[in-house]
Order: structure tokens, then sequence, then C-alpha cells
């Protein structure tokens, strides 16, 4: 900024010129605090830092895959934004609502640099969300349970969107110095930005909102997201600071500085807009196409206790959580299913990119269970029942058409050794019911279980472990056989049959 | 009476009528989104859109009491509510149309219920006014409008983020809360019309 | 002495306006008052001077510095201070922080140093116990004299104050006088007013103004001098006078063409000025 009023100061001069240069940045400085202490910015960053704490308390279940978790630091920053918006626009205003416009104007430093001390007393703001981004990426890294790896260009989105609405606020200033317009700018952003309703629905249109987010429960592997993010990043740094430097060129600095600045920040700008519009490469469409159809050829394989874990290589240090559940489900089986090696692999469909959540199909390898992505929270019965019918049926494919009493037993299997069985199978159902009939979730295809098997299982819930465990060991034959029907295993473990019986129409 | 009617024309040149013709058409534009942006629409969007535009309507009132002869006029026997009223009055038939255009502007496909969104987009309106009349009232500033303008937009940002479920507001058209939610609307609107007439009284010495 | 501001055919027009008529200009260090109606012209001069709107035609230098090109401006800037007829206050900042927020824009940018030198001129303007006091709590009385200190701040050279004591109280505008008396020591301070009292108080030289042009330049005395042998007292209205009004004591005071044998009295700087305005006081003098 230093060469704004003259492009090449002779010797003379150049005392003079620092001296300016310094001016900005006091005059910067002292804008930045009236900017921090700003109402509109306080308010939001108490209600940005208390939701950054109270959402991340309970994000991901507790099992965030970094590089979901470095988007979902995005939102936050558009709060913090539009205050920010509101708050320099006023600022710039100030001058000219309180009539000492014309004082100011015969001081030393001119209007051009003014706007240049506005524009760079956004930077602590922007520094201090870029400090809450990093907490809350932090917070998410530092969980026992989390894995993957965070991109930073994702991560620099949320402050590079707080710089961008703050230069559009002083911008705005410049151009239309009324103190209503920037509150009904920050109308339009909030319809198009942050309800994002109408606009931007192509992948190139997309991209030009400053955060783009995915609604997507099943994480992928990080080198199959396929998010410009780094070229979105330059996309937003080029408009923010092209923003910036227009705000300066409108104030009256008309100096090659400023126009070159003008120049340069146009073309990042636009060499991002256009970058990030490209859409998914053939390589990347290729590697997706690889994990969905032949994971096998991706993954790394780890045996633990007798069993074989084969995970996208992101999510290998999370095949211990998936081998507790696959050793408690199988203590709890008769002697024939202990010894049975299991084939726990993960399973993905990325062929349609990180928004879409398509269903994978049943496995119908003997003894493959599969699982997903994600983990945490309701993902973990689903897991225990797709393991308990793979050892009730023998396969996933083989289970889907269960209709009979063996349902029972998978369900018990699935989840009695949790914290809280019953509540765990209101989790796993997709109604939230503990009666009737209903669906059951697993990471592939859901099974179904009718009123009464329903009604046993839950009798057998209440039962005290040791002792159902006992006898479902002794009768494990029979329970696993094709053909048991719901009222003979509820007379093998003990307790009440059902009202009717097996229907799965 | 007769003091109002002679005040009317001047009156109606202090009204700021380049903000609210600035707010009203930032409103208008938005409206027009859903008939400008090719493809299909959805309802959800339009909703939102609705309140969005009622909200620019809301900005353009936090305004309407900025008056820079404040404190040439604070003397004079005209109370300060009838002054105010006045003011409201002026706009209320031309917000009317540009609320009633603002909704013929949405593809009837996917309007929302009309009625209750005008309710909303009332409630908004009246809000933007008491806030504006407690500007007057609890400061010294001819021109409370930035502030109040400022106020009400956190309020829409926040609201919809913080109100607890038992006092949500901002409901979709389709959920089971439209009803409840719109009993809150209206309450809303009765609290914010209550508060205007309280900050509209100008303040009177204790009596002893 | 050297004149640290002079100017040669100034001339500004607004429309068909002439707010400036070629107007001449030496000023020196002191106090340099400015009389005029309104609208004489006063105002614009002091803008031109202050490099606030350029000058038509004509020309000026501040300490030798030309405001006609880009760095002479700057540098005319950087040794002036100007207190406009109507300040401007942001009433959200402390006296303090508007006062500092000055500096800066007067490239104050050590920030020690400022802030001493922001504490000084509050010190000396009388606001040191309310420095921390946000302006929109503060009286008309004390906002003029943040506005004051403001002007005053980075001790610039030249000062420009445009009716400063206007709604001032008589204490207020006695304090006035003992700050501007005070800053015109060793600075050249052009000071324009309605109140010819403050003028014969405080300045070593007075500029009377009337249709953008200069009519009067000289010291007060002289200007005085002018309306010499032109007052007198009568029992009734003179009708040959150019203005008379009846006293607290009864008697009428004439200010004009005395007739033979009038009970002269003493002549205010006041009379001068009156007189001056009227096209009189030169003729008188000459």
């Amino acid at each position: 900024m230093s060469a704004v009023l003259s492009p090449a100061p002779p010797a003379a001069d150049r005392a003079a010129a620092a001296g300016g240069a310094r001016a900005v940045l006091a005059l910067a400085r002292f804008e930045a605090r009236k900017l921090l202490s700003s109402a509109p910015v306080v308010l939001a960053f108490v209600v940005y830092i208390g939701w950054i704490g109270w959402r991340t308390r309970q994000s991901f279940a507790g099992y965030p895959a970094l590089q979901d978790a470095d988007r979902s630091t995005q939102a936050g920053p558009l709060l913090v934004g539009m205050a920010v918006l509101l708050s320099a626009n006023l600022a710039v205003l100030r001058s000219r609502r309180h009539g000492t416009e014309d004082q100011f104007a015969v001081l030393v430093v001119p209007r051009g640099r003014r706007t240049a001390a506005h524009v760079l007393a956004l930077l602590p703001v922007v520094l201090l969300t870029a400090g809450c981004v990093t907490g809350q990426f932090t917070w998410e890294a530092l969980k026992p349970g989390a894995i993957g790896h965070g991109s930073p260009a994702e991560l620099l989105a949320g402050p590079l969107t707080v710089l961008l609405f703050g230069a559009v606020g002083v911008l705005l200033a410049r151009l239309l110095p009324v103190p209503s317009a920037a509150p009904l700018l920050s109308v339009c952003f909030l319809f198009v930005f942050v309800l994002g309703a109408f606009s931007f629905q192509g992948e190139g249109t997309r991209w030009l909102a400053p955060v783009v987010s995915e609604a997507s429960t099943t994480p992928l592997p990080s080198d199959l997201i396929g998010r410009p993010a780094a070229w979105h990043a330059l996309y937003l740094a080029g408009a923010a600071l092209c923003v910036a430097f227009l705000a300066v060129l409108v104030s009256g600095a008309r100096g090659l500085t400023v126009k070159a600045g003008v120049a340069l920040t146009l073309a990042l700008a636009v060499t991002g807009a256009v970058a990030q519009a490209g859409g998914d490469s053939p390589a990347l469409t290729a590697a997706r196409e690889r994990a969905t159809v032949t994971p096998e050829k991706e993954q790394t394989c780890v045996e633990r206790a007798g069993s074989r874990y084969c995970a996208f290589p992101e999510w290998v240090p999370r095949t211990a959580q998936w081998a507790t559940v696959v050793d408690r489900v199988r203590s709890l089986t008769g002697p024939a299913a202990h010894d049975r090696q299991l084939l726990v692999r993960q399973r993905i469909d990325a062929r349609y990119g990180p928004a879409a959540d398509s269903a994978i199909p049943p496995a119908t390898r003997r003894d493959q269970v599969t699982v997903g992505t994600a983990w945490g929270g309701n993902r973990v019965p689903e897991f225990s029942t797709a393991v308990a019918a793979v050892l009730v049926a023998g396969s996933e494919a083989a289970s889907d058409t269960m209709c009979d009493g063996r349902m029972v037993t998978v369900m018990w299997l699935s989840l009695s050794w949790q914290d809280d069985p019953v509540d765990a199978l209101r989790r796993v159902r997709l109604d939230d019911s503990v009666s009737g009939a209903a669906i059951v979730l697993s990471p592939t295809d859901p099974l179904t279980m009718t009123e009464g098997q329903t009604d046993v299982v839950r009798r057998l819930l209440q039962r005290p472990l040791a002792g159902v465990a006992a006898k479902v060991r002794a009768h494990w034959a029979e329970l696993t056989s094709p053909k048991v029907t719901t009222a003979r295993v509820a007379e093998l473990l003990g307790v009440a049959g059902p009202g009717k019986a097996d229907s799965c129409a | 009476m007769r003091v109002t009617w002679a005040s009317l024309l001047p009156v109606l040149r202090t009204l700021p009528w380049p903000t609210l013709t600035a707010a009203g058409g930032v409103g208008l534009l938005l409206a027009a989104v859903p008939r400008l942006a090719d493809g299909t629409a959805a309802a959800g969007p339009a909703l939102d859109l609705l309140r969005c535009v009622a909200l620019t309507g809301g900005l353009g009132l936090a305004f309407l009491l900025d008056d820079p002869a404040r404190h040439t006029t604070a003397a004079v026997p005209v109370r300060r509510l009838a002054r105010q009223a006045l003011r409201a009055a002026l706009v209320a038939p031309p917000v009317a149309l540009w609320w009633a255009a603002a909704v013929l502007l949405v593809p009837a496909e996917i309007r929302p219920p009309v009625g209750d969104v005008t309710l909303e987009a009332a409630a908004v309106g009246l809000l933007a006014l008491a806030g504006a009349a407690a500007g007057v009232r609890l400061t010294d500033r001819p021109r409370p409008g930035p502030g109040v303008a400022a106020g009400l937009l956190a309020a829409a940002v926040l609201a919809p983020l913080l109100l607890p479920e038992r006092w949500a507001l901002f409901v979709p058209a389709d959920d089971d809360r439209w009803a409840a939610a719109h009993d809150r609307w209206a309450l809303l609107l009765a609290a914010a019309v209550a508060a205007w007439g309280l900050y509209g009284r100008e303040r009177l010495g204790r009596r002893r | 002495m050297n004149p640290t501001v002079s100017a040669s055919g100034l001339s500004l027009h607004y429309g068909r306006t002439r707010a400036l008529d070629e107007v001449e200009l030496r000023l020196t260090p002191g106090v340099t008052g400015l009389l005029g109606p309104n609208g004489a012209g006063k105002t614009t001069l002091l803008r031109v001077l202050a490099t606030a709107v350029p000058a038509d035609r004509g020309s000026f230098t501040v300490l030798g510095h030309d405001p006609r090109t880009a760095r002479g401006r700057q540098e005319v800037r950087r040794h002036l201070g100007y207190l406009p007829q109507t300040p401007g206050f942001h009433p959200g900042f402390t006296a303090f922080e508007f006062v500092d927020y000055v500096a800066i824009l007067k490239e104050l940018t050590d920030r020690r140093a400022r802030h001493r030198e922001v504490r000084r001129v509050l010190e000396e303007v009388g606001l040191g116990e309310v420095r921390g006091r946000r302006i929109r709590k503060l009286s008309g009385g004390m906002r003029q004299r943040v506005a004051l200190a403001a002007a005053l701040v980075g001790d610039p050279g030249f000062l420009v104050l445009d009716e400063p004591t206007v709604g001032l109280d008589p204490e207020q505008r006695m304090r006035f006088r003992e700050l501007i008396a005070r800053a015109g020591e060793g600075r050249t301070v052009l000071l324009s007013t309605h109140q010819t009292e403050d003028v014969a108080m405080l300045c070593r030289r007075v500029l009377v103004m009337a249709g953008g042009t200069v009519r009067f330049d000289g010291t007060p005395a002289e200007l005085t001098a002018r309306a010499a042998g032109r007052v007198w007292s009568s029992t009734e209205r003179d009708p040959g006078a150019k203005a008379g009004w009846r006293t607290g004591t009864g008697t009428f005071r004439n200010v004009g063409d005395p007739p033979a044998g009038a009970d002269l009295a003493e002549a205010t700087l006041e009379d001068g000025y009156l007189l001056v305005l009227d096209g009189m006081g030169a003729g008188v003098a000459a």
C-alpha cells in the first residue's frame, strides 16, 4: 500500500512515503480495534464460538473423518462474515454519517489510504476466525476416534469468506454511501449463500458461492472427494483481494500499484473460478470406480483375533473398534460359530461423489461382513447386526431374505452386549420404535423384524445376559437353522412366544 | 386532526424515500428470482424467499423514523406517537402494494400460504417500527435507523439458530408446527404493536 | 518578518456568485482576526487556505509550499490545523480516541509519542479529566474544545479556526481566548469570528471581508481609529447616523458622520468595523 499515491517516489520523498505507509498501519490498528469491539462482530463471535463448542462436542458421533471435519468448519464463518460486512461498512461510513469527512479531507492521510486501512483492519478478524477454525478442527482431530486427513484449503475457506465479506462491506460503503445498503446486501447474501436456494445449481456456478457444502453422511477417502478446494481458496482469496483493491481504487488512489493489484487479483479470482469449475477428472472418476467395484485392490488388511479386517488406508486405525464389536458378538455364539473366520470389508459407493448417499448391495461371499466409512452412534448397532446376521445366516446376501426365528437370535446377538440394549434396539430400527414390525438398518440392505420377533427380542433383552447366553450356546444349531420359527426360538430361550406366526409380507 | 392533515405533505417529503425505495427494489428483485432463474423451483426455497423479502421490507422500515430534524420537532404539540403513526400510515399503502407484488411474483404453484406469510411479514415490519420507536425513545440520536436495522438483521439470522423448539417461528410450510408457529407470529405482531405504543410515547418527568 | 502564508489574486466562483474576488493576503506569526458579515466569503477563504477546496484563480503558499501540486498540498496539510465552522464528531468515540484518530490521519505514527501528544493537547484545552468519556456525553463547549484539540494536535505551524467561539458561554469564551492566544505564540493563526471583542483582545492584526474581497487589513488599533470622531451620544436618535441605538443609560449612541458640536464618545473596534462595512471608514482614514 506504500505507493498508493506516487508510483515512483524520488529519493527525497521516500521517507514521506514510508511515513504514509506507517500512518496506514496505525490507522488500520485503530480501526481493527473498533471493528473487533463493534456490537455485531462481538455478537457474531459469541454465537460462533458457542456454536463450535455445542456442535463439536457431539459432531460425527465422536468418530470424525477429518476430510469431512475440515468442511464442517465453513458454515460458522458465514455468520461472522455477515457481521463483519455490516461493521466494516458502518466504519467506512462513520465519517460521512457524523460529518467529519470535511475535516478529515484536509488531513495528511488521503481517502484512498484511509480505505486501505479499513481493508487492513479486517485482518485481525480474519485471523481470529482462522483461530476459531483451527480450534474447531484441532478439537476434531484430537478426538480418539478421528481418522483421515484434513485439507488446509478447505480450512482456509472460512477465514477467506470473512475477508471477502468484509472487503465487500468496505467497497459498498465507497460505492453506495448510505447505511441501508449493507443490511440489504446482507439479506441477499443470506438468501443466496446461506439458504442456498435458487441459483448456483450447475457444477460450475455452484462453486462461485463462498461456501459449498455437501450434504452427506458417508465419508469418502480423501483422494476420492474431488472437491477443488485449493482452486476455490484461490478464487476466494483473489476475489477478496480484488474487491479490496477496487475499494481503494474507487476511493481515489489511482496509483499504478492499485491498478496492478486490481488486475492481478482479478486474474487470480478468474483463474480459480475457471479451474474449480472443471468438474471431476477422468483419473478421479476411474479411482472412484475402482474403490467402489474392486475395493480389495485399494485396501489394507489386518488380522485381529482370527478375523481379517480390510479397510481403506485412512481407516486402518478404526479396525480395532470393528474387531471389538466382532469379538463381542462372536463370544455370545455357539461353539460352531466361535472359530468362524470373518472377513470384514469396508465398502463404499464413491461413483457419485461425496454428496451422494447410495445403497451398497449385500456381499454374497460367505463370512464376509460389510462396514461403512462412518462410525459411532447408530453405526455401531447397525454393524453389530450385520456381524450377527452373517454369523447366523452365513452371508449378508443370505441374511437379507431371512424371515424366521433366526431374526430373534440375530438381534439378540447384535444388541445384548451393548450398554443399553433396548435403546440400541430403538436406534437400529428405522422408525425408532421398540414394538411392532419395523425395518432394521445395517451397512448394506436392511432387515425386517415382525411384531412377534420384536416382542420376543425385547423380552430377551430384559433378561440377564448370562442366562440367555447359556441357552443360545446350548441350542445354537437349532437357533440358526433356517426352518426355526419365532415361537420355537422363544420356547428354546425360555420367554413368552409371539402373538402371531411369522409373516414378512 | 386538522394538524395531522396539514402536516401530511411535509411529512411525506421528509420520509426516507431513497432508503425505502432501495429496500423495496431489492425485495422485488429477490422475489423475482424464481421467475428469472430457469428450471424448477421448490416450495421450500419460495418460503425462504418471501421471508427474505419481508426482511428487506423490515430493514427499510427500520429507517422510517429517522428524522434529521428530530431535535427541532421534538417540542411541537402534536404527540410523538401521532407523528410516528402518520409516517407509518403514509407508507402503509405503498408497502401493501409492494408486498402484494412480491407475493404475486412468486409463481403460484410454489407460493406458500399467503395469509400466514403475510402475517410473518407484518410482524417483521411492526417489529422494525417498534425497534425504531425504541431507538428514538431510548437514545438521543436523530437517526437510529442503522442500529435498528443491524438489530433486526441479527434477530433474523440468530432466531432460527437459537430459538428453542417450543418457540420455533421459522418452520417449513408442510410442517405440523405451522399453525402453532403462526399463533406465535400473531403474538409477536401484537407484542410489536404494544411495544411501539409504549416506546412511541414521550418521556414525562416523574410526578411527585 | 517573512510571511508564513501569502496569497495573491485568490478567486473562487460558485456558479455566478463570487465567493472570493482577487484576495490578497499576507499572514505572519501571531493571531490574525477575520471579520465580516455572513456571506462575506470568510469561510470560503478559510476553506481555500485549508486546502479543502481549490481556488479558481490565484495562488497562495503556506510556509513556502504551493498547494497546487499534489506533493505541495500534502506538505501544506502536514503543517495545518483546521477547525471547521461546524465540526463533526464520532459520538461513539471517546475524546481521546477522536483526537488520536485525527493524529493518525496527520501521520503521527509512533504510537507512544502520539498518545503523549494527544494527552498534551487535551490537557491544553482543559479536557484532561474527561478524555476517556464518549463524545456523545460531552457538552457543546467540551465538544468544541475536542475539535480545537484535534486542530492543535501535531503542533501545526498554521492554524485555521472558523468561528470557534460560536455557542460558547462567556466563561468558556474567555477560556477559548486564552487557548487561542497561547496557540498564537510562535504560530500563525487565522481566526474567523463575529465577535469583535475576540479580535480586540486577541489579535495582532485584523482583516475585514465583505463581498469576497478584503476591505481592511491592519491592526485592531487602526481599525478602531477609523471610527475616531465618528461616534457620539445624543438624547434623541440622530437621523444622520448610519447606526444608532438606545443604550442602557437612556442616551443614544450614534455611529456615522456627526453633526457639528456633537458629544463625541470613545470609539470601539466594532464601530470601526461597522464603518468599514459601510464603505465609509476608508474615506475617513484616507
